[in-house]
């Protein structure tokens, strides 16, 4: 059985259809890659499968259990078996790094303070950020802050870690920390599905890539099959375009 | 300049005034407290309610903040006795400021609403708050944050210009006081010195109390000068 089975799934804006039904699986431990052009529907795809885009269509499973979408109520069990890491990092600018790790798991989960505080701990210091415990988001750089919100994901523990275009709004120098951190989290067998635009990076970490375009997947493979042998025109001409610069 | 300063006989009612001073502050943190929780309903309520609503809460916003507060509160004052309800100057006093200072706050407050990051709500969404959790984690502490000190100076505002309406319909607050006192013996130079300088003080102790709360509370480098 998949860990994470998305199947036929649609998702509109408004009137606008931007999934058109979408089909993925991956197993427990498993990585998957969402690749293709912009405004093709990846990171849509993640904040569907969050609830945050209405899902208009399709079945959504993880471990067998089907995940129910249609009311702001149901929609929890969902986001209390997935995380989202976002592009633009969304941390909460007025409290501290602690804080902003620790709120979840203590006051919507009710976990006990001393586990938290003592998990948090440990996150911090697996994204490499212990001594900046105190310190708020204003005072760190984006990789740090990128850092902190991957450390804020992982604290609610997660079966399914959602990751999108997370190294984006980073500059270059800072893009390769951030990796690290999600290097660590896949070598410790962390389900994840990931939006990215590092290809150098998908290709070392994923075990799935699906190449998406106009809300629709085109293809879907093992990353040597996509980056060396896409079978579609679409994928090919994607590929290539990247790959040259 | 003939005149002769004679403040010997203020300082024989000093006691008297700083009553009147005790009141003000009174009336002031009560007005604009409930000024506040007005504010905070009417602002929601504008910012998230259905039409009819938001254009109910902008009627009221309309009318107070384009007429006197005195006007206001002379319609409580003085006609309120004429459909038979009849409340004392001091009620009407705090009912006016705090229906006056309700709608400035609503307009305040609602810039603090729409100044919440989106994302920050979304980040909270996925992370399973509530929509009443994401209003206590997310929301509340970001609008204090953004709009305290436009809140520290309306609070200076009700304090100083808002309260010192009291003495026209017979509220003992600082001007009220002063103004009963000055008729007793016409040294109304002398009294208004002392009173403005008691002014000074309530908003100098106000302003400090609003810098370091804001210090602790919201992480806000207010300015005390």
């Amino acid at each position: 059985m998949p860990h994470l089975a998305v199947r036929d799934v649609r998702a509109k804006y408004g009137t606008l259809e931007v999934l058109h039904g979408i089909s993925l699986s991956i197993e427990a431990g498993e990585i998957a890659a969402l690749v293709g052009p912009s405004g093709s529907g990846k990171s849509t795809v993640l904040r569907a499968l969050m609830g945050l885009t209405p899902i208009t269509g399709g079945d959504v499973m993880i471990a067998g259990e089907r995940m129910d979408y249609s009311s702001a109520r149901a929609v929890r069990t969902a986001r209390d078996r997935m995380a989202i890491v976002f592009q633009q990092y969304n941390l909460f600018q007025n409290m501290t790094v602690m804080r902003n790790v620790t709120l979840a798991p203590t006051k919507i989960k009710g976990w006990s303070k001393a586990e938290v505080g003592a998990e948090a701990m440990r996150l911090l210091a697996l994204v490499g950020l212990s001594e900046k415990a105190d310190a708020y988001p204003d005072q760190l750089s984006g990789g740090q802050q990128q850092r902190v919100a991957l450390a804020r994901a992982l604290a609610l523990k997660p079966q399914i870690l959602l990751l999108d275009e997370v190294t984006s709004a980073l500059d270059p120098e800072l893009v390769n920390e951030v990796l690290d951190a999600v290097r660590k989290l896949a070598a410790e067998g962390m389900t994840m599905v990931i939006v990215s635009h590092e290809m150098g990076f998908v290709r070392e970490v994923a075990n799935k890539v699906v190449f998406m375009d106009g809300g629709e997947v085109i293809e879907s493979g093992s990353p040597e099959d996509l980056f060396n042998a896409p079978k579609t025109n679409r994928a090919r001409n994607f590929f290539s375009k990247i790959i040259r610069h | 300049m003939n005149y002769r300063f004679q403040f010997g006989v203020v300082w024989d009612n000093f006691g008297a005034l700083l009553e009147g001073a005790l009141l003000t502050f009174q009336l002031g943190v009560i007005a604009f407290g409930g000024g506040a929780l007005i504010g905070l309903v009417l602002a929601s309520l504008k910012t998230y309610g259905p039409w009819l609503v938001r254009f109910l809460v902008d009627c009221y916003v309309v009318f107070i903040t384009n007429t006197p507060a005195l006007i206001q509160i002379y319609f409580l004052y003085f006609g309120l006795p004429e459909v038979g309800v009849r409340w004392s100057n001091e009620a009407c006093l705090l009912i006016g400021l705090t229906l006056n200072a309700g709608a400035y706050l609503t307009l305040i407050l609602r810039a603090g609403f729409l100044s919440v990051r989106i994302t920050e709500l979304e980040a909270g969404q996925t992370m399973g708050m509530s929509l009443i959790q994401q209003v206590r984690y997310v929301i509340m502490p970001h609008i204090a944050k953004s709009i305290y000190p436009a809140l520290a100076n309306f609070f200076i505002v009700v304090l100083v210009m808002g309260t010192s309406i009291g003495a026209l319909i017979g509220v003992d607050e600082l001007t009220g006081q002063a103004i009963n006192l000055s008729t007793v013996n016409y040294r109304w130079l002398e009294y208004f010195t002392v009173v403005a300088g008691l002014y000074v003080v309530l908003t100098f102790i106000a302003s400090i109390g609003l810098a370091y709360l804001g210090r602790w509370t919201f992480r806000v480098k207010a300015k005390i000068f």
